[in-house]
């Protein structure tokens, strides 16, 4: 058998002989002249979303992105064609199940195999992380990712194709701070988080807004996406004697089980603060169902675009038109009090506003410049919230408004609260 | 001699195509081509490691995915060194012998040793465990080991993970990057083919097979299973280690997300529809691995109406139906297939120099 791995040696070796001289040659060919995903009568751009596993609540943003380009693509835009400028948006998205490794292949894939003009939209903090150096290496941009931790918008200099869209977890945590030291400068605080970047991020911006009342704060602990029970946790947090809660959890499991388990301890806090992301009305309807509307009733939370489940909003222009394009154009029996599918369609309003602003021959540069030269008011947003950037700023969504949980459901109020 | 010679060809056969078409593609093959055949490459070594210890073996480990998650962050650990984990706010101990940064390629071997060093001693305790209770050990591995890479945020980066430099052909090469990372994961791929040739076809694959067929019997001829079922614990969580460090490499990006427990799962499942007990069935099973969940997301011939949740559907209508058509996995078919010319052969070389062939129902 000595001479089969001899042979087999051979044929290894002389495998590579051809292809080290053979290879070379060919890179770096093909046309330069064309922009990737751009023809007369298409616009190609995707992204990755969780559409199955665990976060796959997330991905009706994906569906409301689609639906909302497909309304594009069947109405007459400012220059009477339809679609952008003639070219209908060809969306195209895949399920990465939040695994930072499908997104990488798959944004490949988007890139080198569909030859998308840019990425919009992909979802989670650590995908968006995993793919970024790789899209600003080729200069391609990575438009209006669906997280909001701070750096989307900090570390531009070093990821100048890169750009947030919503406000970020800082600037939203800094409003609770402030918020309370204003409204309770004798609060006993107690701050629940989850443990990775999110959860930090948030944790900071209250501390900064509490400035020189961050000793406020008597407890502040942590819980892993992986617990099962967050019983010790909570009874230290109502051994500490705190009366203001501020919870800083994902949407729900883990704001229900936290509340849940707070009510089974017998710890009612006074104030109870918890962060737009876990806050929406369906997961609080749920924590209603669990430990009753007293205990809730009076929440603490923010908001940046209109709640669609709000009543005061049942008669809004915006919210009425997203209701009736997410019934022609969406998925079949979406429901649009789902606050995700109002999200995509939010973040394809300003998609489609700035393919349209990068020309008539849109190229990756002319689209990251319309990127950084927004201003207007997205329809979708809370009155007086304005899409804006600059080349110095790259926060499109930056101003929020407080707001409280009566009723069922949350209304804003209060002034706006600029983020940045 | 000719049936011999025959029987030898008809064995290489495979080898032979595999390495024309490895290198076609490398040659004629697009990026993103080139692309999904790394992962080809990446899993395909994970799956000649996991097959040793359950298909030669007839251990089952439910944490393969665990030990490729050592593999890479050891990879990534070693590429980024102190001063990039200090980019990120991150000082691991003193006392850990991180180093100042290291060439990517170089970090494969690194991984393969040190995740091997892992597998022996989990290896140890996990003799005195079998079947079903062996696989739940090795399941809880998968479980934890996120987490605890979570917990020691100074070294791992925590859940936000940590980025590797973007790839880069080494050693001033002109091939593009993912050619050369293409090359750089068929390498290894082959080196470990070879290695786990050599493992199986000799002492070591017959002192697997016999303690998998007859525990008590292989005991008895004198076989150590403690020994041999330790080594065949390293080894396989080695060749993960080594495909761990290839799959950080080329996402350049590590997180404990990027290990989920279905990962784990899913290469059993990808080493039993190849066909268990068989190398080329690895190289199915990885082929599966890699275009199934894609093409899936889009059927390339059939249009499904239950559109994206479609990749675990049709991964598991397939997994039964090739468990109920083919019971060897695609290797046993394939096997099978030319059963009938392989036969012809044995008795003809048989009838010139008797040999125990039987025992080799191991090798493709």
């Amino acid at each position: 058998m000595k001479k089969t791995l001899a042979v087999m040696a051979c044929c290894v070796g002389a495998a590579i002989a051809t292809l080290s001289s053979a290879s070379a040659a060919r890179e770096g060919a093909g046309s330069a002249a064309a922009t990737p995903g751009v023809t007369k009568s298409s616009i190609v751009i995707g992204g990755t979303f969780p559409l199955s596993g665990p976060v796959s609540g997330y991905a009706p943003i994906a569906r409301g992105m689609e639906a909302y380009f497909n309304y594009v693509n069947n109405r007459k835009g400012p220059d009477g064609k339809t679609g952008i400028r003639g070219r209908k948006i060809v969306w195209k998205y895949y399920d990465d199940a939040y695994n930072p490794a499908n997104t990488v292949q798959l944004t490949n894939k988007l890139v080198l195999e569909d030859k998308v003009f840019a990425i919009v939209g992909t979802l989670g903090t650590e995908d968006n992380q995993a793919i970024r150096p790789f899209l600003n290496e080729r200069k391609i941009p990575q438009l209006f990712v669906s997280t909001g931790a701070s750096y989307w918008g900090l570390q531009y200099k070093q990821f100048p194709w890169t750009i947030g869209w919503q406000p970020d977890y800082i600037a939203e945590g800094r409003a609770y701070g402030q918020w309370i030291a204003k409204n309770s400068p004798n609060a006993k605080i107690a701050v629940f988080y989850q443990n990775d970047d999110y959860g930090k991020d948030y944790l900071r911006g209250v501390k900064i807004g509490l400035g020189a009342k961050k000793s406020l704060i008597v407890s502040e602990l942590s819980y892993e996406v992986t617990d099962t029970s967050y019983a010790s946790q909570i009874a230290r947090q109502k051994a500490s004697g705190a009366d203001t809660w501020v919870l800083l959890t994902t949407a729900g499991t883990p704001t229900v089980r936290a509340i849940a388990t707070a009510k089974a301890l017998n710890w009612k806090p006074n104030t109870l603060v918890i962060n737009s992301v876990a806050a929406t009305d369906a997961v609080m309807a749920a924590v209603v169902d669990r430990v009753g509307a007293d205990f809730v009733s009076g929440a603490i939370s923010s908001a940046y675009l209109k709640n669609v489940s709000n009543p005061k909003y049942a008669n809004d222009p915006a919210v009425k038109q997203y209701r009736a394009l997410l019934a022609k154009y969406g998925p079949s029996g979406a429901d649009s009090n789902n606050g995700f599918y109002y999200y995509g369609v939010a973040k394809a309003y300003d998609t489609a506003k700035v393919l349209f602003n990068a020309g008539k021959n849109p190229t990756r540069a002319s689209l990251m410049r319309a990127a950084l030269n927004m201003n207007w008011t997205n329809p979708y947003a809370i009155k007086g919230v304005k899409d804006k950037t600059t080349r110095s700023d790259h926060f499109p969504l930056s101003q929020i408004k407080l707001a409280r949980y009566t009723n069922g459901t949350f209304t804003e109020f209060g002034p706006l609260i600029k983020g940045r | 001699m000719i049936a011999r010679a025959a029987l030898i060809a008809l064995r290489l056969l495979p080898v032979a195509v595999t390495v024309v078409l490895v290198v076609l593609i490398g040659q004629r093959a697009g990026e993103f081509r080139l692309d999904e055949f790394t992962y080809v490459a990446i899993y395909f070594a994970a799956l000649l490691g996991l097959n040793m210890l359950t298909g030669y073996n007839g251990q089952i480990s439910l944490g393969h995915g665990a030990f490729m998650c050592i593999g890479a962050y050891v990879a990534a650990v070693a590429v980024l060194g102190r001063p990039g984990l200090a980019l990120y706010g991150h000082h691991p101990p003193d006392w850990l012998p991180v180093g100042d940064g290291m060439r990517p390629v170089f970090t494969i071997p690194l991984a393969f040793v040190l995740t091997g060093a892992v597998g022996f001693l989990f290896g140890i305790p996990a003799l005195r465990l079998a079947g079903v209770s062996l696989a739940l050990a090795t399941f809880a591995m998968a479980v934890s080991l996120p987490a605890i890479a979570k917990k020691f945020e100074n070294v791992t980066g925590g859940g936000g993970g940590v980025n590797l430099p973007l790839p880069h052909t080494p050693f001033g090469w002109d091939i593009s990057t993912k050619r050369w990372l293409y090359y750089e994961a068929w390498g290894v791929a082959a080196v470990l083919f070879v290695l786990s040739w050599l493992l199986v076809r000799g002492r070591v694959g017959r002192a697997w097979r016999a303690i998998r067929d007859r525990e008590v019997a292989a005991t008895a001829s004198g076989v150590s299973p403690a020994v041999y079922k330790t080594l065949a614990f390293a080894v396989s969580s080695a060749f993960a280690g080594a495909a761990g460090a290839l799959l950080a490499i080329q996402v350049s990006y590590v997180n404990p997300d990027t290990f989920p427990i279905s990962l784990s799962v899913l290469l059993l499942a990808s080493v039993v529809i190849g066909g268990l007990g068989s190398l080329s069935g690895a190289l199915f099973g990885a082929l599966l691995y890699e275009f199934l969940p894609i093409y899936a997301q889009e059927p390339p011939l059939v249009h499904f109406a239950f559109g994206k949740q479609a990749p675990a559907v049709v991964f598991g209508v397939l997994l039964i139906l090739i468990m109920y058509a083919l019971p060897g996995g695609f290797a046993g078919a394939i096997r099978r297939m030319f059963a009938p010319l392989t036969r012809f052969l044995r008795e003809r070389q048989n009838t010139r120099e008797p040999i125990l062939e039987p025992a080799r129902r191991g090798e493709a």
